[in-house]
């Protein structure tokens, strides 16, 4: 025994030492749960990566954290830009006196001022084929000249050996402060995808040091910078000392006032010093944690929530109440489905076997027993919260539930394909309990109306393989949307953009083709809503999914945790965040009169 | 002697260039090309394209000299085995698990060896008893509890409900705190095979010769156990202590998973998940030569206390 | 007054097995772990059976929603089915998971995944182990070697590791027109992986009984090698795979369990895997109803099996010692 105390003893002597960090200091402490896997601005593609790099590398744009609806205001850029009257230049002129973070990779480790050409860098980055980008879909064809870039790049060995001074005509640094796009057609969703951290500036000093380690080394003119990066688990951000002034917004809705999210109005943010992430994988080791004062905020695990929220009156439980815990309400543009792959024979040509799949699909009782009744039933593909959002479309009750219906379709359906349907497979990612749990309610539902299904549970790798080579036959899906522009809704079905872009359904119906055409270089016009309108019809009529829910984000912080406002769009909201350490530090005194109380 | 630790050397070759095949098999052949994978959801043909160079998939498999079957070699044997899916080095990867991995699971061997020896000690000495027919029926009903159970138990129950230990490690704190609780899990899942293993090992003595001497000779049992029984022992102990060392390493892939420690055991199950062939691959050729090395030092150690191995 | 044996049966003698059985019935314990055993296997059998001929016998039927969802086990509860206005009163063992599925039916249902996957994931394991054992310890030469290299290559690659990289890589893949899923990625990749043992066993057993009189004698009279192995060495080592499959098993169902908590395991029907692994979070509220139900499931298939097989060892072959 002696002998383990000692190892013990060791072990505890080689780990790292505990820095609770200077007194009075401020800390956010935050859980994830999953693994950051990427968070290089231009590689980003998941919520996860985005809700981290947004504190560290900035944008031209941002969003305005109090005002709704949502407005979009300069964040690196100077102003607006100026858009020329064909619609096709846009010419944006940049803050002065930003810096980069202070790091090895520029001379004397001090930050470089940003220029202009650090936009164009980073846009011909994401071109670059042996960067091989994520995000290079969302680009291509749009910009004159980057096409031709991504050939010339080609020839390359490395993603670092390409010869960047390259000339790109629609990616012009006028002067050090002026930045230029040409446009090869109309793109509206330009100025809302200019807010996203994949468009964040980029010094080449970075990937001309760190080389094929500059991935792991986000260097931006955010209000944080990465400090410490433990793969997988541990995640520092300490505050940038030579931040711009940036501060708190003076405006915002009528209520902000009342709800106290004005009191720091035009200070100079960030407030926090430092900010954690822990990865924790599981919920119920991050929820008692949360419970410990740990976190200062958290999504509710589906098992706690019961304990945790009053669904009716949205407000938190006495058990809550009790540790003066608050709850914040985040309604999610998202939409979730069990798609269909419309080239597969049996599902693709029978209209009536896809609308008795709808109909056999109980969504409240999916809410209720998957969600608690927090998310949302979908009734059109816009979400409400979006522009264009069509009303109307809620009383024709394309959701809607009706088992007998569903039966009844199912006859016709068998006519169709001229004998008993054969068991449906639908791919399903993932196979934890919760998973597991929710493929089982929709293969029972869909089973009530005879329509036998199997499931088919695949690792998230497969399951997206499989999606883009068009091998699921149904699959359970959703999109979140990350933009108040419904574009990237109507996005999913045309033909044009069939898997790997994202048209998964393989849908194709020639005329919504055309209306995209049309709709696509427009910007947001009563004509445009329009198109937008027939085209959602069009989509609904034909059933390329079952249309399900839309994601409402019901999260618990303590009562130190200041100035949050959930916002659909911004990820960058740590800056605006204020930590009352009194509060906190009697938060453990008043966890031990709980516990005395229960005794 | 030395012929002896030569040729042993000499038949690991065979061994390595075996457990090579097998990977290149598995990950190569079947596995096949993941370059879909690694692209990510809306990736054009081109971007797939270039990922299938990057990582190699485009060359041949066998039959040429940049084929995949000669690269799989070459990263083997200069342990150069690229990066991993998120594009960290592998080795770096690795090499970081194995400290926490030994963290949880020095103590966890090392806890189980003193009690289970200990006890069997009891039990080989309470032989034929009731007690010792108790202690085996005990042992095999650890033994039938699933490992998933006690984990999910010993976590709700002394980390949830009693609160007596962190539930999840924590970087920023020492790391003995987390991995008190999974030890002691680990400790009382394993006891009952472990107990049983050593019980029959100190039968083995108690029943031989030597013993029956000891005790006609007058000693008193406890000198018998302590001075003859447990000194005999020693060989098998040590033994079964040398060949679990890889073991060690590769640390506890549930226990680690539960309570969040960043192991092998850990990082294995996340290249499970993302399905990153290039990690397992690395992983089961590393575990796979430690085996077979401490298996040649055991061997070897053997020959060298036991006179009558005989060196051909 | 004693009885005093007849002389014809001192010289008949006992084979081996009977032997063995008769000192296996002395021991009433084991006897009793045999039912155990024997029931589960009658249960994973009926269960069979029930899904092939569609007998549609009430208690297997573990898809009916029979009570509220999270319902507490042992307790008369009320509650109205779906599309019915009348409510009903209802009650059960284990109490229900979160569709309203029975617990103790979906526990009944596992044994049949488990025993499924022990049972296939034994017989390939012998198929591969046994033949190339008996091959390598009778003809030595470069089979041999070539055996003894290959079982020691998959033997120093930690098991669990070889386990789930089988398993992961296997599954999805189609191989002669059969698609590996769920549980068949299960067995086929603890048979491949778990062959090592009874390899190495059979071989030594086959060296030490290679010179023996009888199969000396079956040499004599010019029985072929394949002869020799299968009629006359086989047999005669019977009782080693058997003793080795007994405790194999145990393995097995174990095994399963951590698969299933990967992601590996069945998917689409219960398994006491998926039952144990639906604590993780159900713990939270409350919910130990399912996962006490397959421990207690495990735990009575595997201490008997560990008991029997440790008395079929001692009656069989007393030296032998598979641990």
């Amino acid at each position: 025994m002696p002998a383990i105390c000692i190892l013990l003893l060791l072990i505890s002597g080689c780990s790292k030492k505990d820095d609770d960090g200077k007194s009075g200091e401020m800390v956010l402490r935050y859980s994830l749960i999953s693994k950051v896997t990427n968070i290089d601005p231009g590689n980003i593609q998941d919520v996860y990566g985005s809700q981290l790099v947004s504190q560290i590398c900035e944008s031209l744009y941002t969003y305005h954290y109090l005002k709704r609806p949502f407005e979009i205001i300069p964040c690196l850029a100077a102003d607006m830009p100026v858009i020329s009257e064909d619609k096709l230049t846009y010419t944006i002129s940049i803050k002065k006196g930003v810096f980069f973070h202070n790091n090895p990779c520029f001379p004397d480790g001090k930050g470089r001022e940003l220029k202009a050409q650090d936009f164009v860098f980073a846009f011909k980055r994401i071109a670059n084929v042996k960067y091989a980008s994520v995000n290079w879909g969302g680009l291509k064809d749009y910009i004159v000249g980057l096409n031709e870039f991504r050939e010339y790049t080609k020839q390359f060995k490395k993603e670092y050996d390409v010869d960047y001074s390259y000339d790109v005509e629609g990616l012009q640094a006028l002067d050090d402060y002026t930045f230029q796009i040409k446009l090869a057609k109309p793109w509206p969703q330009l100025i809302n995808d200019l807010t996203g951290v994949v468009t964040a500036p980029v010094a080449k000093e970075v990937v001309d040091y760190y080389k094929i380690d500059a991935p792991v080394h986000p260097i931006g003119t955010g209000p944080f910078k990465l400090k410490t990066w433990q793969r997988g688990i541990y995640i520092e951000l300490e505050r940038n000392e030579h931040y711009r002034d940036d501060f708190y917004p003076t405006e915002g809705e009528l209520s902000d006032i009342e709800n106290g999210y004005l009191e720091d109005a035009g200070k100079q943010m960030p407030f926090v010093d430092r900010v954690i992430y822990r990865v924790i994988e599981e919920y119920q080791p991050a929820w008692l944690l949360f419970l410990r004062g740990e976190f200062d905020r958290l999504y509710i695990p589906k098992d706690n929530f019961d304990s945790a929220v009053d669904i009716v009156s949205k407000a938190p439980k006495e058990f809550m109440k009790d540790r003066n815990i608050e709850v914040t309400i985040k309604d999610q543009p998202s939409l979730y489905y069990l798609g269909f792959n419309m080239k597969d024979p049996v599902l693709g040509n029978n209209k009536p076997l896809r609308k008795a799949i709808s109909f056999a699909v109980n969504r409240e009782q999916i809410n209720e027993l998957m969600y608690n009744n927090r998310w949302r039933i979908a009734h059109s593909l816009v979400h409400p919260l979006l522009d264009g959002y069509n009303p109307e479309l809620a009383e024709l009750n394309y959701m809607a539930y009706d088992l007998s219906k569903a039966k009844e379709l199912l006859r016709e359906a068998e006519k169709i394909h001229g004998g008993s349907i054969p068991p449906l497979k639908i791919g399903w990612p993932g196979s934890d309990p919760f998973s597991r749990q929710f493929a089982q309610l929709i293969q029972r539902q869909i089973e009530k109306a005879g329509i036998k299904i199997e499931i088919n549970y695949l690792d998230w790798p497969t399951y997206v393989d499989m999606m883009n080579k068009g091998q699921h036959q149904i699959f359970g899906s959703g999109v979140r949307f990350s933009s108040p522009d419904p574009l990237s809704v109507f996005s999913m079905f045309p033909t044009k953009y069939f898997a790997p872009m994202g048209n998964s359904f393989f849908y194709s119906n020639p005329e919504y083709d055309a209306l995209y055409e049309r709709a696509e270089v427009m910007f947001p016009s009563p004509e445009r809503a329009e198109l937008f309108h027939k085209m959602e019809k069009m989509v609904l009529e034909d059933y390329p999914a079952v249309f399900t829910t839309q994601r409402v984000q019901y999260n618990l912080h303590h009562e130190w945790y200041d100035n949050y406002k959930p916002h659909p769009f911004l990820y960058s909201h740590v800056k605006y965040i204020r930590i009352d350490s009194e509060k906190q530090r009697a938060y453990k005194e008043l966890l031990k009169e709980l516990k005395k109380k229960d005794q | 002697m030395t012929a002896y630790i030569i040729r042993r050397l000499l038949y690991l070759i065979p061994i390595v260039m075996g457990v090579l095949l097998v990977t290149f098999c598995l990950f190569t052949l079947v596995g096949g090309d993941i370059s879909q994978q690694i692209a990510g959801k809306n990736a054009d043909a081109e971007t797939i394209a270039e990922i299938r160079h990057e990582y190699g998939f485009d060359k041949p498999l066998f039959l040429a000299w940049d084929s995949q079957f000669l690269a799989h070699f070459k990263k083997a044997f200069t342990f150069n085995f690229g990066r991993a899916l998120d594009r960290e080095k592998i080795g770096e990867k690795i090499f970081r698990g194995v400290g926490p991995s030994l963290a949880l699971t020095v103590p966890m061997f090392f806890g189980t060896l003193v009690i289970s020896i200990s006890f069997a000690l009891i039990v080989a000495f309470l032989r034929g008893t009731v007690w010792d027919h108790i202690i085996v029926f005990l042992c095999v009903a650890g033994m039938s509890i699933p490992y998933l159970s006690f984990i999910i138990f010993g976590q709700y129950y002394f980390a949830y409900k009693l609160d007596w230990f962190p539930i999840f490690y924590d970087p920023s704190r020492p790391i003995y705190l987390s991995i008190i609780l999974p030890a002691l899990i680990g400790i009382v899942a394993g006891l009952g095979s472990n107990l049983r293993f050593y019980r029959t090992i100190m039968l083995d003595e108690v029943r031989s010769d030597y013993v029956r001497t000891a005790f006609a000779k007058g000693l008193t049992a406890r000198k018998v156990l302590f001075k003859h029984v447990l000194k005999n022992a020693m060989i098998p102990i040590v033994t079964n202590t040398v060949l679990s060392i890889p073991y060690l390493i590769l640390g506890s892939l549930l226990l680690e998973r539960f309570f969040g420690i960043p192991g092998l055991g850990y990082l294995m199950i996340e290249a499970i998940n993302a399905r990153d062939f290039f990690v397992l691959n690395a992983m089961t050729f590393i575990m796979a030569l430690l085996i077979a090395f401490f298996t040649l030092v055991t061997d070897v150690c053997y020959a060298w206390v036991d006179p009558r191995v005989k060196f051909d | 007054m004693i009885d005093l044996p007849t002389t014809t049966e001192l010289v008949k003698g006992r084979s081996l097995w009977s032997d063995g059985i008769r000192r296996l019935r002395k021991r009433g314990f084991a006897k009793v772990c045999f039912v155990i055993v024997l029931l589960y296997f009658a249960l994973a059998g009926l269960i069979f059976l029930d899904g092939v001929f569609q007998w549609d016998i009430p208690l297997f039927d573990w898809q009916e929603t029979v009570g509220p969802s999270y319902q507490k086990p042992w307790i008369q509860y009320e509650w109205t089915p779906e599309g019915q206005e009348l409510s009903e009163t209802g009650w059960t063992i284990f109490g229900t998971d979160f569709l309203g599925q029975s617990t103790f039916r979906k526990m009944l249902y596992g044994a049949k995944t488990s025993i499924t996957v022990a049972l296939f994931a034994s017989v390939i394991s012998l198929l591969i182990g046994v033949p190339m054992g008996a091959i390598a310890g009778y003809f030595r030469g470069w089979a041999d070697d070539v055996i003894v290299w290959l079982y020691t290559t998959i033997g120093t690659i930690p098991g669990i590791v070889l386990i789930m990289a089988f398993a992961v890589v296997l599954r999805t893949q189609t191989f002669f027109g059969i698609e590996i899923k769920g549980i068949t990625a299960v067995y086929v990749a603890l048979g491949l992986t778990s062959w090592v043992g009874i390899c190495r066993l059979i071989r030594g057993e086959i060296i030490k009984r290679k010179e023996s009189e009888y199969v000396l004698a079956a040499r004599a009279m010019g029985c072929s090698g394949g002869r020799i192995i299968f009629l006359h060495l086989l047999p005669n080592v019977f009782h080693i795979i058997i003793i080795n499959f007994s405790l194999r098993f145990v393995g097995f169902i174990h095994a399963e369990v951590i698969l299933s908590f990967l992601g590996l395991g069945e998917t689409d029907k219960p398994s006491w895997g998926a039952m144990i692994d639906a604590a993780r979070t159900e713990l939270a509220r409350n919910v130990w109803w399912e996962m006490v139900a397959a421990t207690v499931a495990i735990f009575f298939i595997s201490l008997a099996l560990n008991i029997f097989g440790d008395a079929l060892r001692d009656c069989l072959d007393p030296k032998l010692r598979t641990d």
